[in-house]
């Protein structure tokens, strides 16, 4: 457990869900989101991850996981099953961000989309000083090598809201570890914050 | 280890079967391996395939090969008999001791031969539920099987879901396509068109349809593999010999591969059993007792589950095992999948799979864990 208490991400997501709440982790790598959460919201989790090693993992721990992608495999939940979905730093690694958005407004009651925000002032630099494409902690992988398809900045992620009539609730932000309503775009968030975290909804 | 045993079950009541009729004081010869705990919670039952048996982890006292499932069963294996009781019983209508088509109809003393009814994979499992009634289970800790035997785990998570804590159904279907059932039909023709078959009653005889059943193997062991895997074990290469015969001899190595499988499958396998059992796989539909509604069919289970396909499985490949994982996912069921990567086609889940034995042995142990 003492290496997921050290990821800060994970306790401001946990503030997002109230105890005994029905989760699905989509993109859920080796399944510590979700034991984080079984552990302090005693959640009902599932998982769903594209990469065969990570899927023996969660298995091993005990978590129901579907090797799946969220760009195909969301359609096979009923509307509202769950009452939070979740998706840390997958967005941006979907063929369709758009429809991965759709599915899950649609399968669960809440949505809680975590994302690198390419308007964090240090990428603009990046571009505009070294015109090289980033390379940091949460951006690690070299242009050619990415598996990130579509990056978006926070405020291209709130217009595609708007645009898709999803309601952002709440927003994060992670290096502070501060959860806020919203209330629109926002100078600092776009700028200073290295992560874009949302709660959303549709109805 | 385990010896063979065999007992009397539906001695009171007899067991009714979907097709009307009904057995009574009917045969099942199962093996078991591991200690039952006292809290009677570590039982696994294990569904044979089609010309499996109850001899999963020990020697065939036929063939004298290694249990069919000896990699996954025993002692420290994915399914560790120290930690668990394992159970696996051969279904009625089969052919190593349990009541089948050869065995002695109590009634007139002459085999069932085709007198024996035509049962389903329903059947199968009314039968093995008697049988873990009869050895004190309430709860089974997990089902599992492959093919039909996962046909039968799914039959008992639709039939007696709160005896089911965990199943884990691999390479399987809820029905039968058109395919399947051709390719059984196949076979079944092959073993009635024999004149040795006669009709049946040939177990007194010294002719017994050795050529049918053979040709129903040859058939089946084809769609059990797939392509690519008999392209880069056999490709076109000859057997014993370096140019074409210009007979119909076995020229090609696949040739004589399929006719010793066809050979050795006689030894130990009944004709009859056959019919009934691809009858028995062809008829399942684990949602007709449901009006066709697979939701129906599973409402009641809550079970934790994984499902198990083979890339290379065109029997029941892995399209067929997601519309089960779909059924579940509607129902919110916990249920994991996994799809493993191979080229060995539907046998994959009889064969050294290291990436599917860990997937079942973390699934089964955490669960355990989590009891």
């Amino acid at each position: 457990m003492s290496l997921i208490n050290e990821n800060k991400d994970f306790g401001v997501i946990a503030e997002l869900i109230p105890n005994n709440a029905s989760v699905i982790d989509v993109g859920c790598n080796d399944g510590s989101l979700l034991e984080y959460l079984r552990e302090y919201k005693n959640i009902d989790g599932r998982g769903m991850e594209i990469d065969q090693k990570k899927v023996q993992l969660c298995l091993a721990k005990g978590i129901s996981v579907i090797e799946g992608d969220a760009d195909t495999d969301l359609y096979d939940y009923p509307d509202k099953l769950f009452d939070y979905s979740i998706l840390t730093y997958t967005l941006q690694a979907t063929k369709s961000p758009k429809t991965v958005m759709q599915q899950l407004v649609r399968i669960s009651k809440k949505a809680i989309i975590s994302f690198p925000n390419f308007g964090h002032w240090k990428i603009g630099a990046s571009l505009l000083l070294n015109r090289k494409m980033p390379v940091s902690k949460k951006l690690s992988y070299s242009w050619h090598e990415t598996p990130n398809l579509h990056f978006c900045t926070i405020n291209d992620f709130i217009d595609l809201c708007e645009e898709l009539e999803i309601k952002i609730e709440k927003k994060g932000d992670l290096s502070n570890k501060k959860l806020s309503n919203f209330s629109g775009k926002n100078f600092l968030d776009s700028y200073f914050n290295e992560v874009g975290l949302f709660l959303v909804s549709k109805d | 280890m385990s010896e063979n045993k065999i007992v009397t079950l539906a001695e009171d009541e007899p067991l009714n079967l979907d097709g009307g009729g009904s057995l009574s004081k009917f045969k099942t010869a199962y093996t078991t391996y591991g200690k039952l705990n006292d809290k009677k919670n570590n039982s696994i039952l294990i569904c044979h395939a089609l010309t499996g048996d109850q001899y999963v982890a020990s020697d065939h006292p036929i063939t004298k090969k290694n249990g069919w499932w000896s990699m996954v069963v025993g002692p420290d294996k994915p399914i560790d008999t120290n930690k668990f009781f394992v159970i696996c019983p051969n279904v009625i209508g089969g052919c190593m001791g349990s009541t089948g088509p050869k065995e002695i109809n109590p009634e007139n003393g002459k085999e069932f031969a085709t007198d024996f009814p035509v049962i389903t994979i329903a059947d199968m499992v009314r039968a093995q539920k008697l049988l873990i009634d009869y050895l004190g289970i309430e709860k089974i800790f997990c089902v599992t099987g492959g093919s039909m035997g996962g046909m039968l785990v799914l039959e008992w998570l639709s039939k007696f879901p709160e005896m089911v804590h965990s199943a884990v159904p691999i390479a399987t279907a809820t029905n039968h396509s058109a395919q399947n059932i051709a390719l059984n039909e196949l076979a079944r023709q092959s073993i009635m068109a024999d004149p040795n078959w006669q009709s049946g009653n040939y177990y007194h005889s010294d002719k017994k349809p050795m050529k049918g059943l053979s040709v129903a193997r040859m058939a089946a062991h084809i769609s059990y593999l797939s392509k690519e895997a008999l392209q880069s074990k056999f490709g076109r290469n000859l057997q014993d010999k370096n140019s074409l015969d210009y007979s119909f001899d076995a020229d090609f190595q696949i040739e004589s591969y399929l006719r010793h499988q066809g050979f050795t499958f006689v030894d130990r396998f009944d004709a009859n059993s056959y019919l009934y059992i691809t009858r028995a796989m062809d008829y399942f539909d684990v949602s007709s007792a449901n009006n066709g509604s697979l939701i129906e069919a599973f409402k009641n289970t809550q079970s934790k589950i994984l499902c198990v396909s083979f890339t290379s499985d065109w029997l029941y490949p892995t399209s067929e095992n997601k519309k089960i994982v779909k059924v579940f996912n509607s129902l919110g069921l916990n249920v994991s999948f996994i799809e493993i990567e191979t080229e060995n086609g539907h046998d994959s889940f009889l064969l050294d799979e290291p990436k599917f034995f860990e997937a079942i042995k973390g699934f089964i142990n955490s669960t355990f864990e989590n009891l």
